[in-house]
């Protein structure tokens, strides 16, 4: 039997996101999951479920947040797919509780990446917006003795290959970061709120060929947390129920550098499973919060969900359509490049914002029913879609 | 000077690879069962599953599937290489492979015929380079 709509997001909470000098991952997500309890109007002992994850070298990272939190739960894990886990949280927590083995789930996520940078002796001259480099996970051959570290260089293969095979431009890119500027700029606690046009970004200093600085997702110290339960259970508690209307996940194992997958990414297979699932089509959804950690992603995902046809990313980007007033309003708290990079947690929680529809004029999209909201990581193969709706 | 950048850390399975490299000679698993040639090396063909397998010498030609320019700093060994261009590198025989195109990063494109050469980076490792094929030849 389908799942749709059975289960709901109830409650939302963040952290203090941006530059948080001596904060501790552990410590931020707990004053996510607390913030998200409560926004539920639910008390701790309500919560009966717990799926968390924090920087991949705390061990059973789960077990340290239920004692943090001083909770016993019935069902809990923490999660290895980096970007993409964060939505699969929440799709765990469902089939968690559709199994019976919970009712109430708090999901969650928490980093100190600004903070790690800025105690590592290495730390360069302290640029915030330099995703990647040295806490990456590094293989011991095939890439370090060619001079190849970490993210930042594997997307941009993906995105060079994109601009060979469809004429994709650095502006088309450019144009990403700027839209999702001008949305951090109308969010109190976006961590980026310089004014971004269009030359700034051409002036941007290089990185890694094709992307400059702005290309790139922040370093930022922040965590995010949401409250999973019952539609049935939702209706009775202190929000508006964000229903859960279609999930999907798709993990190109082999590789982001084999077959087509950098430039047709495992968010194509993942949608269609979610909007199968949801009964939708991409002219449904409203407002999209998308897995931005580099420009390309973002383009690269908005084809792949065919909101637009493959290789068509670009001009539709440049065209203005993930403005606030665009066709498709896009990451509108700023996304990973502008808000604050907490990898893809803050994305729910701003489908959620804008589900309710609470948020003042200048932030909150218009009539927006439907939201999806994608995740992407594990070496840049994972994927998780989720599709929510008021 | 002693060589500063990051070496190999062979795997069980990848000893092989680069004990070829250091006689000059690119290899690649070859699966006896299918046909199928890959690396990264793995016990088993990706492909069947099969552990009949052998090493066989690459063409040591290929092209550029795609590359990207490092204008930042990561590792200090690469201090005067900035920019460099690491590459994507799709064998003849279907494998494909990171390594550097040596040469004007400027001159890099995608899909570009490229063919091997090797660098002696110490007495024990060698590293498989590329540069542009050379058109023209026999
Ligand atoms: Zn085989």
């Amino acid at each position: 039997m389908s799942l749709r709509d059975k289960y709901a997001i109830v409650g939302i909470g963040q952290s203090q996101i941006g530059e948080v000098p001596g904060s501790s991952s552990l410590g931020l997500l707990a004053e996510a999951m607390k913030n998200a309890i409560q926004d539920a109007g639910l008390n701790k002992g309500e919560v009966d479920g717990l799926v968390s994850r924090g920087p991949d070298d705390i061990y059973c990272h789960h077990q340290r947040m239920g004692e943090v939190l001083g909770l016993n739960v019935n069902y809990s894990t923490s999660l290895d797919n980096g970007g993409a886990s964060q939505a699969l949280g929440v799709i765990l927590a469902c089939l968690a509780m559709d199994a019976g083995l919970c009712h109430t789930v708090v999901c969650g996520y928490g980093r100190n990446a600004w903070s790690r940078t800025r105690q590592a002796a290495e730390s360069r001259k302290g640029s915030l917006q330099q995703h990647a480099g040295a806490e990456e996970q590094l293989p011991r051959e095939f890439g370090p003795e060619f001079g190849y570290f970490g993210a930042v260089a594997t997307h941009a293969f993906g995105a060079q290959r994109h601009m060979h095979l469809y004429g994709t431009t650095k502006e088309q890119m450019g144009a990403v970061a700027v839209s999702f500027r001008k949305h951090a700029r109308r969010t109190p606690w976006a961590q980026m709120k310089k004014p971004l046009t269009m030359e700034d970004y051409r002036q941007g200093r290089l990185i890694i060929e094709p992307f400059n600085v702005y290309d790139c997702s922040l370093r930022t110290d922040a965590a995010g947390a949401v409250v999973v339960t019952s539609a049935e259970r939702a209706r009775s508690l202190k929000q508006p129920p964000v229903y859960i209307s279609g999930f999907g996940s798709h993990n190109n194992l082999r590789g982001w550098f084999f077959d087509d997958h950098m430039v047709n990414t495992a968010a194509r297979a993942s949608g269609q499973t979610a909007f199968r699932m949801a009964g939708m089509s991409p002219g449904d959804v409203d407002t999209a919060q998308l897995y931005d950690c580099f420009t390309y992603m973002v383009i690269a995902e908005l084809e792949d969900y065919g909101f637009c046809p493959k290789g068509e990313g670009g001009p539709f980007v440049a065209s203005g359509a993930l403005d606030l007033e665009g066709v498709l309003p896009t990451n509108t708290a700023g996304g990973q490049l502008s808000e604050g990079h907490v990898e893809g947690m803050l994305q729910i929680l701003e489908a959620v914002r804008q589900l309710r529809q609470k948020e003042p004029p200048g932030r909150q999209v218009p009539k927006a029913e439907v939201a999806l909201v994608s995740g992407h990581g594990g070496n840049a193969v994972c994927h998780t879609t989720l599709i929510l709706r008021r | 000077m002693a060589y500063n950048k990051p070496l190999p850390v062979p795997s069980a399975e990848s000893k092989p690879f680069w004990e070829g490299c250091r006689r000059h000679e690119l290899l690649v698993q070859r699966c006896r069962a299918c046909g199928k040639h890959w690396l990264p090396p793995s016990a088993l063909c990706p492909e069947c599953l099969s552990t009949e397998w052998e090493w066989t010498r690459a063409s040591g030609k290929g092209k550029v599937f795609s590359f990207v320019v490092y204008h930042r700093l990561y590792h200090p060994g690469f201090k005067d290489e900035l920019p460099y261009a690491v590459a994507l590198i799709e064998l003849e025989e279907g494998p494909r492979m990171l390594s550097n195109v040596a040469g004007d990063v400027k001159a890099v494109k995608c899909d570009m015929p490229v063919e091997v050469f090797f660098e002696d980076a110490t007495e024990e490792v060698s590293l498989p380079k590329f540069r542009a094929a050379s058109s023209g030849r026999p």
